[in-house]
């Protein structure tokens, strides 16, 4: 077996762009959640569907999708050429994007529980109190959610870092630009590089095992109303 | 009576070949042919770990000399009929000019796709060649790898790269990419394909005619009817 | 102040609440037995909950016209509201649950600071505790400042004096009684139990499955024996 090494800058690449893209995915994600716990609206089970499906597909599947809407003559592509100059497919870009699109049913799945969890008659007594949507929402309903929604990002986090299949579709694996802890491993070892192979698992276990378990612990610990 | 299935691990830029001479072996009375097609490096990796490969097809030496020092092919059975070229290939509908390697590394091409340069013998081969002509550097920071030949040749067809590099057979089959610049036998790195027996066939006597076949004149007809030069 | 439920409909789950009423006393108290859509009242008068018909017009102001399509959201209606379960804010201190609504009742000009109603209910040792520390007692007393310091003009309340055992009921009846003294602010008191609308109400408004059955002082409704339920809740 080649020699045992841990590949520093691609787990430091990897942690940055996942973080980026949970930062990325947050205000959407934590939105949908809330309307999905709060409101009822025709085609809610739709939506529901959609933002389920990441989890469900087979991850290539989502990546190919993504691909043909990222690539240079998918509308996605496209628009980020015309509008921004750049490319997306074979960027971190797509990293970033792959990340957002496979962890968006973790993060929304956990945070709506967390929402639904809030006494709504705790709500409607800060709005007769004379609290405005936007109050009740930052004084209420997000500190009681709290746990719960650092839970869901706390799994989001973990989920992007292990996002191996629609990330290698639309991003490629390209040493020092879009290489992430799996799509490394991957590549070891087909190259025969165990030792670094190993070396990669190690650091994702351990990051995995951290993430999930902060994770528990919190929902275990959440505010009750 | 169960069925006898000879399974041929063969590099991805022999498919369309292999399975029409596979189609017309099994039609003349031959086994049934199962085929796994992937980059040689990937394949070698599966039959050290274990995979059950009756054949190995490989698109480089290298790969084959490694299994062969694992003791995991059969002395006597390695064979190297086929050889290939290189070519570039550019989208049909691209606008770029490009006539030889040095325009590779000017300004027009960003993105250009080779199959993994350190271990996949497509890949092995461009940059041996590109290495050879001086240009390897300037075009390093613009390489795009990818799994395999026809991994490369997809990446050029779906236009998200600006060029790419595959095996002459490989642009042949493609209505989506034009040939920009054939890399002449001469100047490139020789290209060859290594056929033989893997240790411990489960089904070694089919395979051995199944090997025997792919030197025939029947199946090197279709070789080169594909593209595939034929050593002999 | 007046309280006017003019038309009023709201339909619950077996029946619609049906109501057509001005209320002007001090305490007026809701009475009837449990589903019989008191609670329901109290949230319509909130803005909780939309009436299908009718029109609520508090102090002339109106704050709901089903007709008109007009409905004056909560945290413009300046109410008091103290559910049946308190709802205080778990993740802040009494202090800050107090202080909740207190912007509003600077903003209007609140006539009662906070310094009399912490006095009145007794709740200055408790400032800085945590809710969930506090005994049943101390939580409604908690709930009721809350509401008082937000300088509402008209003061709900749902079965403030339920699940405490009797000591407690005591104490918290003192409170009110307190309140009532203090603050010159109507309340609409909701309850199933006879004794506490004799001690507290000026009227009472006895609600039968969502019809309003009888009204008057408590003392000559609850003396006739009031048919239904609530009749026994007078006996036993």
């Amino acid at each position: 077996m080649s020699e045992f090494a841990v590949d520093l800058p691609v787990v430091w690449f990897t942690l940055r762009v996942a973080a980026l893209a949970v930062l990325l995915l947050a205000p959407f994600g934590l939105a949908l959640a809330l309307l999905l716990a709060r409101r009822r609206f025709p085609g809610k089970a739709l939506l529901e569907t959609l933002v389920s499906l990441p989890l469900v597909l087979p991850p290539v599947a989502t990546g190919l999708l993504l691909l043909k809407f990222l690539g240079r003559r998918g509308p996605g592509g496209r628009a980020a050429r015309t509008l921004f100059g750049m490319d997306v497919v074979f960027t971190w870009k797509a990293v970033v994007v792959a990340m957002m699109v496979m962890s968006l049913p973790l993060l929304v799945r956990t945070a709506r529980v967390a929402f639904e969890e809030v006494n709504p008659r705790l709500e409607a007594v800060a709005r007769t109190l004379g609290a405005s949507e936007a109050r009740v929402l930052s004084t209420v309903t997000f500190p009681l959610a709290s746990r719960g929604i650092a839970a869901g990002l706390l799994l989001a986090f973990a989920r992007a870092l292990g996002e191996f299949g629609a990330t290698i579709l639309v991003a490629g694996n390209i040493p020092g630009r879009t290489t992430t802890i799996a799509t490394a491993i991957y590549n070891d070892v087909q190259t025969g590089l165990d030792g670094r192979a190993y070396g990669l698992l190690a650091v994702s276990a351990a990051l995995a095992f951290g993430a999930i378990f902060l994770s528990e612990v919190w929902l275990k610990r959440r505010t009750n109303a | 009576m169960k069925e006898i299935l000879v399974l041929v691990f063969a590099a991805a830029s022999l498919t369309d070949a292999l399975k029409e001479i596979a189609a017309s072996w099994e039609i003349a009375g031959g086994e049934r042919i199962v085929f796994n097609f992937a980059a040689s490096s990937l394949l070698a990796r599966q039959i050290r770990e274990g995979a059950p490969a009756d054949v190995f097809l490989s698109a480089d030496e290298a790969q084959m000399d490694g299994l062969e020092r694992a003791g995991l092919v059969v002395p006597g059975t390695r064979r190297s009929v086929l050889s290939n070229t290189l070519v570039a290939v550019v989208p049909k509908d691209s606008a770029l000019r490009i006539a030889s390697a040095r325009d590779l590394a000017g300004p027009g091409v960003e993105r250009l796709a080779l199959a993994e340069p350190t271990s996949v013998p497509a890949g092995v081969y461009s940059k041996k060649f590109f290495e050879r002509v001086g240009i390897w550097d300037a075009l390093a920071p613009k390489v795009v790898p990818t799994e395999n030949a026809r991994a490369t040749l997809a990446a050029v067809e779906s236009g998200n790269v600006d060029a790419g590099i595959v095996y002459r057979t490989d642009a042949a089959i493609s209505k989506h990419v034009r040939i920009a610049f054939e890399i002449p036998a001469a100047m490139g790195p020789a290209i060859s394909y290594p056929f033989a027996l893997v240790k411990g066939a489960p089904r070694e006597t089919e395979a051995r005619r199944f090997l025997a076949y792919l030197g025939s004149p029947a199946a090197r007809a279709v070789f080169v009817r594909y593209g595939f030069l034929v050593k002999d | 102040m007046t309280l006017s439920l003019e038309g009023l409909r709201l339909p619950l789950t077996s029946f619609a609440l049906e109501l057509d009423a001005t209320l002007s006393a001090h305490v007026t108290a809701v009475f009837g037995p449990s589903g019989a859509g008191k609670t329901s009242l109290l949230e319509a008068v909130a803005g909780l909950r939309r009436p299908e018909t009718g029109r609520i017009v508090l102090s002339g102001r109106v704050l709901d016209d089903a007709a008109a399509g007009i409905h004056v959201p909560p945290r413009e209606r300046a109410v008091g509201y103290v559910t049946q379960d308190d709802s205080l804010f778990p993740h802040l201190s009494v202090a800050g649950n107090l202080r909740y609504g207190a912007g509003r009742g600077v903003a209007r000009k609140a006539p009662f600071g906070e310094d009399r109603i912490v006095d009145t209910l007794g709740l200055a040792s408790l400032l800085d505790r945590s809710p969930a520390t506090l005994s049943g007692g101390e939580r409604r007393r908690v709930a009721l400042g809350r509401a008082l310091l937000s300088a509402p003009e008209i003061l709900l309340l749902d079965e403030p004096l339920s699940g405490l055992d009797r000591p407690l009921k005591e104490r918290v009846l003192e409170h009110l009684l307190k309140v009532k003294a203090a603050f010159p602010l109507p309340i609409l008191y909701v309850t199933h139990e006879a004794a506490e609308v004799a001690a507290l109400a000026d009227e009472v408004v006895v609600l039968d499955a969502g019809h309003l059955a009888a009204r008057g002082a408590p003392i000559d409704v609850l003396r006739d024996g009031t048919p239904g339920p609530a009749g026994r809740s007078i006996a036993g």
